[in-house]
């Protein structure tokens, strides 16, 4: 038995939950392979026009996935912190896919709410167990595997590390110091983590940034408490999970680490986006310290020379105003 | 402190009435304009929808005409509309209008906060004359949707199509004059007669479309290019999903509209926000009641309608009803709208012709 | 003889065509519109009248369609006035009678129509710009110096068509400039821009619709057998191109007007004097109400003609009284 995750959407935040718990049922995982242009290319034509590239993204992460797997998850996923729904197009997925893709395997799209409670998510994750086995112990062994995994992942963000690192990390055990740059510049690069974290669909930001010599944080790297502290900062906040940890984070991150900047990746298109980046942009602007804030737009025609340019430019203003050119 | 509001569809005749009978002083919006439109683009998100950036080009018009005070709805999302007032306001104050937003929350989501809310708008003259006030404004609501519901009927039917706009826009204004449930009562049953009166062709059978989509663009004709009476003349009957008095009852007053999400279950099973999972079942209800075809609105960007959109072609297939999605952004145009309205009647009148014939 | 007139005023070009009641196109006119669509309508009607002269034929009917048809309508006095898909329709289906896909690809706008059993089940009009139509073409054979008439032979030369990426045509030059400076050839970059033409095509007005044989291939772009050889390639499918694939639009005006006035029976084509008439054709914006229309106002000789546009009728019945 097959089952295929596609390696886009939650993946980055989900992944190292699903992947032990699938092997500890003696499933087969099967991930899609990393973004590129062919894949992108099919999720284009089969996805409705008007959505944002990272759910054309997904489609073409799915039908790479489609004749090479006995069953697809892809949940319908509701609330991951039982308070915010995740973007409405996070909510209707596996209907849109359905409807745009044809020739698909059977899908697991069970919803995951954790607005129904702390305990939904062991709920959840029971019932796909009862899919593939009728053992009561073998589901409940794989769910500790895949607790305990997931906080491992958890903290291994927390040091700095990129997801891909901490993947790694969790399969050989091999822990890259995340290497810091004292005399350099601190960015905070917020965005969502399928568009940070996805090399071909961010064109090598981080990767970039980090060539300029650049310290970089994500939101990936605030502890849940500091968060939950920066909601408290608004009158209303957003109703978006990943927006909301967007905001938070920028808020973090102008009051208690001092960044010297702000780079918001966005993608075309993207509904929750429109509210998002105006909010961060305020938040630089109202700052006392002004802090330099710059807005990536990333979609299925963006060129890498295009947003290098951007970028470049952006580190070179911040190194000017502090000085160091 | 001067009032005013979101300006959408019929509705500011009802919370015009409402507001200056609480005791407050009222800036009345003007109707959306193109220069509303560009207020709107120039200070709002490239990506936020057209209903942001119409409402934001009233508010803009409103505070340079002395208001201080904006009411308008919340929300709880998933739908970015839930998150506008605040996002408004934060905009507004950004260009410097240090405006007051009082963001209404849907009670029963947030009863406390509604009720203080409420209670700082009715103080003036007090809840006895608050029930007499809300008394005359369900009666106008009321009377403002059977009269449109009576212009779509009659629309396609009426030879002179023009005079029917005419005796409808002076119903409106008499109903807007109207200061007790008696008075509306008369305002409603003169422009119905009126209405009725025009010599009609009862027998002809025009095509049938439903309109769908989301809220703001289906109700302000501004943003739709009056889609309504542009079909109308051209001799179709437009049934509107929603209307005014239907949209309190089913989201304001209670939690209703489960029999057409259920409708949309077989196609989306989730609720996405806005009127999402509604437009979906929409479709349904109108191939059940044999339809000829029907048309989706949708603000240009707009999340759910998106979701709705892509999950159309299905519905329509399975069903056996032809489907028009219609963006609407600063960018569309009258002509290409009525284009594609014309062409889409012909299809209809195509298939119902070969229907008719087999 | 009865001949029928179709007129096609589209944005970027305006048709006239005869037909005579067997259909046969007798004569064909094309002209650039330059966004004055009353004075190529006249000059076409004065092109029309040279080319019938001595042919004994008389004008039985007027149909009118593009973006411009209302003016049109009024100035020529047409016997029908229909939106430009029926039209491409009409005329497709009469040329190829069991297609099921028409392609058309115009200056400035684009759109696919599905028939089955030889009606239209469902079309699309492009939505975004112009990375999907004809203008896309000409601007980037101007930027590469080459007639656009001999840019279909140069893309049917090329072995590799290099991927030219672009949601519209401003980001899709820049990627050419790119692509010339790494070197290819230009027969490489042309067909890539063919092929970007389509893919923006097909992933736009094309999506989501059931492309079925025969597929026919019409307006002005379809001169370009490097854009026709590219559909073939995307598609899988033999792509027909008819002998009038630049006037389609105007014989499915013709066409409609022939059907009109076997309803009707008398035409209320103004003749070819039109030409020589001085129109005029003005907006206003209406401030009787709150609703402040904008009102189209016609007028020939100082005349006023027609008006439109209002909500309430005040000045369209102006017309007729004064």
């Amino acid at each position: 038995m097959r089952v295929g995750i596609p390696r886009t959407l939650s993946f980055f935040t989900l992944y190292p939950l699903w992947k032990p718990f699938f092997e500890g049922l003696g499933v087969d995982v099967v991930v899609s392979p990393e973004s590129n242009k062919a894949l992108l290319d099919e999720g284009v034509r089969e996805t409705v026009n008007d959505a944002c590239v990272p759910i054309k993204l997904f489609h073409g992460h799915v039908a790479a996935l489609k004749n090479k797997v006995d069953i697809l998850f892809m949940p319908r996923l509701v609330s991951l912190d039982g308070k915010h729904t995740l973007c409405p197009k996070f909510l209707g997925l596996p209907d849109m896919v359905r409807c745009s893709i044809s020739g698909l395997p059977e899908i697991i799209d069970f919803r995951l709410d954790l607005k129904k409670g702390k305990l939904e998510l062991y709920r959840f994750l029971y019932r796909v167990g009862q899919r593939f086995t009728a053992s009561r112990a073998k589901i409940i062994r794989a769910i500790w595997l895949a607790r305990h995994n997931f906080s491992r992942y958890r903290k291994l963000l927390l040091q700095g590390l990129t997801p891909q690192e901490a993947f790694n990390c969790l399969d050989t055990g091999y822990e890259p110091q995340p290497e810091k740059n004292m005399s350099s510049i601190r960015l905070a690069v917020l965005g969502y983590p399928y568009s940070l974290y996805d090399n071909y669909i961010s064109v090598g930001l981080l990767e970039k940034l980090k060539s300029y010599g650049v310290n970089v944080v994500t939101p990936e790297m605030v502890p849940e408490r500091e968060l939950k502290r920066m909601s408290k900062n608004l009158p209303k906040n957003l109703f978006w999970y990943y927006s909301n940890r967007v905001v938070w984070s920028c808020m973090y991150f102008l009051q208690k680490q001092n960044v010297d900047g702000v780079i918001h990746v966005t993608a075309f298109g993207c509904g929750p986006d429109a509210m998002t980046n105006k909010l961060v942009e305020l938040e630089t602007k109202y700052n006392p310290r002004k802090i330099p804030f710059l807005t990536v737009t990333i979609d299925e025609h963006t060129g890498e020379v295009g947003v290098a340019t951007r970028v470049e430019a952006f580190v070179d203003l911040i190194r000017r105003k502090k000085g160091m050119v | 402190m001067k009032i005013s509001f979101p300006y959408m569809g019929t509705s500011h005749i009802v919370a015009g009435y409402l507001l200056e009978n609480l005791g407050h002083e009222v800036i009345h919006p003007p109707v959306p304009s193109k220069k509303t439109l560009s207020l709107g683009v120039q200070h709002a998100p490239e990506f936020a929808c057209l209903p942001f950036k119409i409402v934001l080009g009233t508010y803009l018009e409103v505070v340079e005409m002395g208001a201080e005070v904006l009411i308008t709805s919340g929300g709880c999302g998933p739908c970015r509309a839930g998150y506008y007032g605040e996002m408004h306001k934060r905009i507004l104050h950004d260009l410097g209008y240090p405006v007051e937003m009082i963001v209404i929350e849907p009670p029963l989501v947030e009863p406390f906060d509604f009720f203080k809310k409420l209670h700082r708008l009715v103080k003036p003259k007090g809840y006895i004359n608050l029930v007499r006030v809300l008394r005359v404004a369900w009666a106008k609501m009321q009377a403002l949707d059977d009269l449109e519901k009576t212009l779509h009927k009659l629309r396609p039917l009426v030879f002179a199509k023009k005079q029917l706009n005419r005796i409808y826009d002076e119903g409106l204004e008499a109903i807007r004059r109207a200061d007790s449930v008696k008075e509306v009562a008369v305002a409603r049953k003169d422009a119905l007669e009126a209405m009725h009166s025009l010599p009609a062709d009862h027998h002809y059978k025009p095509l049938r479309i439903g309109l769908i989509g989301e809220i703001y663009v289906v109700l302000e004709p501004f943003a739709n290019f009056d889609i309504e009476r542009i079909l109308g003349e051209m001799g179709a009957y437009v049934h509107r999903s929603i209307f005014l008095t239907n949209w309190i009852r089913d989201n304001v007053l209670a939690h209703g509209e489960k029999d057409i999400r259920a409708a949309a279950v077989p196609f989306l099973n989730e609720m996405v926000g806005g009127h999402g999972q509604n437009s979906v079942g929409e479709v349904v209800r109108y191939a059940a009641k044999n339809f000829d075809g029907v048309i989706q609105l949708a603000p240009f960007t707009c999340i759910p309608e998106i979701v709705a959109k892509s999950i159309m072609p299905a519905a329509s297939k399975a069903r056996g009803i032809p489907v028009m999605t219609l963006y609407l952004d600063e960018q569309t145009g009258q002509g290409g709208i009525e284009t594609r309205l014309e062409a889409f009647l012909d299809l209809l009148r195509q298939k119902r012709r070969k229907q008719e014939a087999s | 003889m009865r001949g029928y007139l179709g007129i096609d005023v589209g944005s970027v070009s305006t048709n006239l065509v005869v037909i005579d009641d067997d259909c046969n196109v007798l004569i064909d006119v094309y002209l650039r519109t330059r966004g004055q669509p009353i004075q190529v309508v006249q000059e076409g009607m004065r092109q029309v009248e040279e080319a019938i002269k001595g042919k004994n034929i008389e004008i039985c009917g007027v149909g009118t369609t593009g973006s411009a048809r209302i003016l049109t309508g009024v100035i020529v006095g047409a016997d029908t006035v229909k939106n430009e898909i029926t039209a491409h329709a009409v005329a497709a289906s009469h040329m190829v009678p069991d297609v099921q896909t028409v392609l058309e690809i115009g200056g400035q706008d684009s759109k696919i129509i599905l028939l089955r059993d030889g009606i239209v089940v469902d079309f699309a009009m492009n939505t975004v710009c112009a990375a999907g139509t004809g203008s896309f073409l000409d601007h980037q054979a101007a930027r590469l110096n080459i007639p656009i008439e001999q840019f279909g032979e140069l893309a049917l030369e090329s072995k590799s068509p290099v991927r030219i990426a672009g949601r519209c045509s401003v980001f899709a030059e820049s990627d050419m400039v790119h692509k010339q400076q790494m070197g290819h050839p230009v027969q490489d970059i042309i067909a890539g821009l063919c092929d970007a033409l389509v893919r923006n095509y097909l992933n736009n007005v094309g999506k989501g619709k059931e492309i079925l044989p025969p597929v026919v291939f019409q307006g002005g772009v379809a001169a370009n057998v490097g854009i026709r050889a590219a559909f073939e390639r995307a598609l899988g499918l033999e792509v027909f191109v008819p002998e009038y694939f630049h006037v389609m639009g105007a014989i499915g005006a013709a066409l409609l007007a022939k059907s009109a006035i076997r309803g009707k029976g008398r035409t209320q084509f103004r003749g070819f004097a039109v030409s020589d008439m001085e129109y005029k054709a003005t907006s206003f914006e209406c401030n009787g109400c709150p609703n402040l229309c904008e009102i189209v106002n016609i007028s020939v000789n100082g005349e006023v003609l027609a008006r439109w546009g209002g909500r309430c009728g005040k000045w369209e019945t102006l017309q007729k009284t004064g």
